[in-house]
Order: structure tokens, then C-alpha cells, then sequence
């Protein structure tokens, strides 16, 4: 895994560890949407999830099309695949250590009987 | 897809109950010999060499040497509060040029240990607390122990 990308996880998962962030993913999956249309689903100002919508842009979960007046956002979810790759690579190799941790220290334990 | 989304989540959090205590446990993660032993993924892996500081601050390197030639594994202790909690930075092939966090917690269960291992992205902000005061606090906390896991 290169630079870029491992910078790009990174954004990722910062992404995504906002409950407000996620919100704003799962409004995407459905259709497009305005910014507008977006900061009226939400109880914060619209300075705020500007910010949020920033940040899931350079993430590259989000990309944006100016048409005249209205920025319309659509969700690009392949950064989410790579996230998923991350995720289960580090599962299967903690599950694999952990077992061969018990092995060692259970063996361990038997032999000092 | 909606809920591929919500479901991400931002860790890998992986559990396994042994019939072992915390302490036998916590011991074998940093104990060099012991890491060469169980840090050796099967595939293709046939030596595992591993170099340790267990002090807040200190380095660990784990080299697993396969056929394709040596795969390294690098990072710091963070937190060593012996024998419940263990952090430690990470960095290998697979994370690119960017460090990750692993906290490993050793939860008493009756006259086993749960080991929980949460591996994560590490968040920007997290870094820079990480790099900067923080550690620094945890090495001055940890210089007023008593060395007795050291």
C-alpha cells in the first residue's frame, strides 16, 4: 500500500468517525442532494456542515457539481472499499496472532506443571 | 450500500478469551523471544526476529523474514500499565507511510483473561496529542512508577 494511499485511508476513516459525517454519507446513498438541502436536515448551521462536507470531499467519499447557483454532492463510496480492505486485512491477522499467542502462553503454562 | 456505510466501522476490534492470567499474557507481548513466536503469521513467514524497549517512549521492531524477503514491523509504546493496558504505534508495509494505533486491554475473566486488541487509522488530531504533550506527561508518569515492569 502506498503513501497516497495509506493518507487517504487516514482521511477515511476520519470521515467516518463522525456521527454527523456518516449522517451525510448515508443521505447520499439514496440520491444526490443539494448543500442545501443537506444543511436543512440538520440542527447545526450551515458553516458547520460546510466544514463537514469539506472534509468528506477530501476524503474522497464526496464529490461535488457546480449547476449555476447549486452545488450538488453525490457519494463516491470506493474510498470505503479500500477502508474495508484495511479493516478485514488487520482482523484476520489479530485473530491469527491472538491464537497463536494462546497456543504459546497456554503451552507455556502446561510445561512449568 | 446505506448500510455498508453505518456499519464501517473505524477500528478493527478483535477478542479472544484465554485460559491464561493478564499478567502471563500481557508479559508475552513484550518479551522479544516470546514475540518471535507467536508473531509469525504462517504464510510464507519462516523467522520472526524481534528487538524491544519496553518503556513508554521505547521502540519495538519485529522483522518477519519470508521468502520475498524481510517484512518490518515498527512502532512505539505508548501506554505500558502492566498487566491491563498496553498502546503502541504501528507501522508496517500494509499501513503505508502512516502509523497506526493498537491498544491491547487484558480483561480478568474468572480464572481466564479476555484480550481485546483495537487496531486504528490514527486520526490527525489524535497524532499531534500523541507526538506531542501527551507522551511526554505519560513518560514523566511512568518515570514515578515503580520499574517493576521494566
Amino acid at each position: 500500500m502506498g503513501e497516497y494511499q495509506s493518507k487517504q485511508l487516514d482521511g477515511v476513516f476520519n470521515a467516518l468517525c463522525d456521527p454527523t459525517r456518516r449522517a451525510i454519507l448515508a443521505r447520499l446513498t439514496d440520491t444526490d442532494a443539494r448543500v442545501t438541502d443537506i444543511a436543512a436536515d440538520f440542527p447545526i448551521s450551515l458553516n458547520s456542515i460546510s466544514k463537514h462536507i469539506r472534509m468528506l470531499e477530501r476524503a474522497g467519499l464526496v464529490t461535488r457539481s457546480v449547476h449555476g447557483r447549486d452545488h450538488l454532492l453525490s457519494l463516491n463510496a470506493g474510498p470505503l472499499a479500500d477502508a474495508s480492505e484495511w479493516l478485514e486485512h488487520y482482523r484476520r491477522f489479530w485473530e491469527d496472532r491472538l491464537a497463536a499467542l494462546e497456543k504459546l502462553v497456554t503451552s507455556r503454562k502446561r510445561k512449568r506443571k | 450500500m446505506n448500510a455498508a456505510i453505518i456499519n464501517t466501522p473505524a477500528a478493527v476490534v478483535v477478542r479472544r478469551t484465554i485460559a491464561a492470567s493478564a499478567e502471563d499474557l500481557f508479559d508475552a507481548w513484550l518479551d522479544p523471544e516470546a514475540l518471535a513466536i507467536w508473531m509469525r503469521p504462517g504464510s510464507g513467514i519462516h523467522n520472526t526476529q524481534a528487538k524491544v524497549e519496553p518503556r513508554v517512549g521505547g521502540r519495538f521492531e519485529i522483522n518477519m523474514h519470508a521468502d520475498s524477503g524481510v517484512i518490518p514491523h515498527s512502532g512505539v509504546y505508548r501506554v505500558i500499565d502492566r498487566p491491563r493496558r498496553l498502546v503502541f504505534t504501528w507501522l508496517s508495509p500494509h499501513t503505508g507511510e502512516g502509523e497506526t494505533l493498537v491498544t491491547v486491554d487484558f480483561l480478568p475473566r474468572d480464572q481466564r483473561t479476555e484480550v481485546v486488541v483495537t487496531h486504528e487509522q490514527l486520526p490527525e488530531a489524535k497524532r499531534e496529542a500523541h507526538n506531542g504533550g501527551w507522551t511526554r506527561a505519560l513518560e514523566k508518569l511512568d518515570a514515578f512508577r515503580a520499574p517493576s515492569h521494566e
